[in-house]
């Protein structure tokens, strides 16, 4: 008897397969049940924020870059305000510098909450989607009761933020991040010890440290695979020089080490808002800044550690109102690069394992 | 056998956990028939305010708004009358277009436009998103608000003759106008 033919043959992931988050389509080769080929297709998303942002004063292009990665819109706005500080070389006040560490932090939970939350549910687990998004719930109050809007904030503005924060902000800022630390605990004891949860996740996907280098691999992605690296740390910004934290890395770089690396990060985000709401001075909260705000002529770059990992502005500026270049760097886009290393005979299920604990949100990649 | 037993603990574990949530009231609301109250700073539709006494708008068509917009929602037509002053004759709102920033209300000296907390204006046709002044000021009647202290207008500069702008600057060529230097500095 002759042996069976067999044949590769290609399976289109996505753009809207609940699994890929947003519009990535991956095609996949196949052979039988294992992939031996991942190709992603990018641009479904695409906006072209950078070249709608040269069209706009330095103050218009802040709500338009809350589009570029939604998630964490207050890292946007503040990466952005960042630039234009270096360039024009605005001294920020001291109280507007603790509202953005605690804006962003507490932006910071929120994405990974969700990241816990889409995870699982990728996984096969609902109940601990519908957790996470209840509790992130209580950070989306505090930025409407603050800013006015869940998603699209446009709090951090050049030269300061642009509402102090009310009054009942503070107490239900502490409620909240202590109701968080709890639940962290909990995520935990309902996945950490599951048998299905390990199977799917411990030594799934491992991305070994120099592979993640060389691909520009940051943020809990490559602490993940045991580099200690925290542009928090390592280029501090803003005055994150003044808390104490830690920086969690893990050696294993699996999928099981890249979802708990993130939820101790929650804990330790939940230390800095803490630790800045006892220190919060009173005073001015934005600088003088013109309406008509003209940096001189330059270019910069900022950058700062997001919960998807660097995330980058550069700006061209030729001394006018408007900006001539912006070009934004997020994490999501060498992550997704990264993605095709990984089809060494891995199965579907783990491709949709590996996907997730990426983190990979389209609107960062195709901007 | 032992992952068996492991995987039972682990079951009774994970239901522990949920059962908590049991008794527990729902964090839900059936939203048509139940709403949130939202908070005071909450940015929704875009509404014009008018005088508490009078009546009138409050806007005196400086069009700093439409200038501050990053997506050109607005569009203001106010041609200047006999007495040299600006009279409001178009203020047209996309809705459809804005995207909620507040860049106008804080643009505005004038208390005259604001960002409501009311959200649902859902309509089958793309045309009524496009909001006139008229309609703007209707739903802008019972929003609360504290007015500005009415400033002084900065002495005009000579020369004042400029086309009455329908375009926003986002797409027209740069204007310079007076009400413009005189709101630099304060932002
Ligand atoms: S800024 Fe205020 S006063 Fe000026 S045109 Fe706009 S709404 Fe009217
Ligand atoms: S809220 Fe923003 S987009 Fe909407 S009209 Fe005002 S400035 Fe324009």
């Amino acid at each position: 008897m002759s042996a069976v033919r067999t044949e590769e043959f290609m399976v289109n992931m996505g753009p809207h397969h609940p699994s890929t988050h947003g519009v990535c389509r991956l095609l996949l080769t196949m052979d039988g049940e294992k992939v031996i080929k991942i190709e992603p297709y990018i641009g479904y998303l695409h906006r072209s924020i950078e070249k709608i942002c040269e069209n706009r004063t330095y103050h218009q292009c802040i709500p338009i870059l809350d589009r570029f990665e939604y998630v964490t819109a207050m890292s946007c706005n503040y990466v952005f305000s960042l630039a234009a500080e270096k360039l024009a070389q605005i001294e920020v006040p001291e109280r507007a510098e603790y509202l953005r560490v605690i804006m962003l932090e507490l932006n910071r939970i929120a994405s990974h909450l969700i990241f816990f939350g889409t995870t699982a549910m990728d996984l096969g687990a609902l109940t601990p989607f519908l957790y996470a998004l209840r509790e992130r719930e209580y950070i989306m109050d505090l930025f409407e009761m603050t800013c006015g809007q869940r998603l699209t904030y446009n709090y951090i503005r050049i030269g300061g933020v642009s509402r102090d924060i009310p009054a009942e902000f503070v107490p239900k800022c502490r409620e909240a991040i202590k109701i968080i630390d709890q639940k962290v605990d909990e995520y935990m004891a309902l996945l950490n010890g599951n048998p299905i949860w390990q199977k799917r996740t411990i030594g799934v996907g491992y991305l070994s440290p120099e592979l993640a280098v060389a691909y520009g691999v940051s943020g809990p992605i490559l602490r993940a695979s045991g580099v200690d690296f925290d542009i928090r740390r390592d280029d501090p910004y803003s005055i994150y020089d003044r808390f104490d934290f830690e920086i969690p890395v893990r050696p294993n770089g699996d999928v099981f080490d890249r979802y708990m690396l993130r939820l101790d990060e929650i804990k330790q985000s939940v230390r800095i808002i803490s630790q800045a709401l006892d220190g919060l001075p009173e005073g001015e909260i934005k600088a003088k800044v013109p309406l008509k705000f003209k940096p001189p002529a330059g270019e910069v770059y900022s950058r700062i550690e997001n919960s998807r990992g660097e995330m980058g502005v550069y700006i061209l500026s030729d001394g006018t109102e408007k900006p001539v270049r912006v070009k934004t760097r997020g994490g999501s886009y060498n992550h997704l690069q990264v993605l095709p290393e990984f089809a060494t005979d891995i199965l579907i299920a783990d491709l949709v394992a590996i996907f997730a604990s990426f983190d990979i949100i389209m609107p960062e990649v195709d901007r | 056998m032992l992952s068996i037993v492991k995987g039972i603990v682990e079951l009774v574990r994970g239901m522990t956990i949920t059962g908590k949530h049991l008794g527990k009231h729902a964090v839900t609301l059936q939203y048509p028939e139940e709403k949130w109250p939202m908070p005071e700073r909450s940015r929704g539709i875009v509404v014009l305010l008018s005088d508490k006494e009078t009546g009138a708008l409050n806007c005196t068509a400086c069009m700093l708004c439409m200038r501050a917009c990053p997506t050109a929602a607005i569009t203001i037509d106010a041609p200047r009358g006999e007495d040299k002053k600006r009279q409001l004759k178009v203020f047209q709102l996309d809705v459809g277009i804005c995207c909620f920033c507040g860049l106008c209300e804080e643009a505005c000296n004038f208390s005259a436009i604001k960002l409501a907390t009311k959200y649902e204006f859902s309509t089958e046709n793309k045309e009524d998103l496009v909001w006139d002044m008229h309609k703007l000021q209707e739903v802008g009647r019972d929003v609360p608000y504290e007015a500005r202290p009415k400033k002084k207008p900065a002495p005009k500069p000579e020369s004042q003759s400029q086309p009455p702008q329908t375009v926003n600057p986002v797409a027209a060529p740069e204007s310079e106008s007076s009400e413009d230097e005189k709101k630099e500095g304060e932002a």
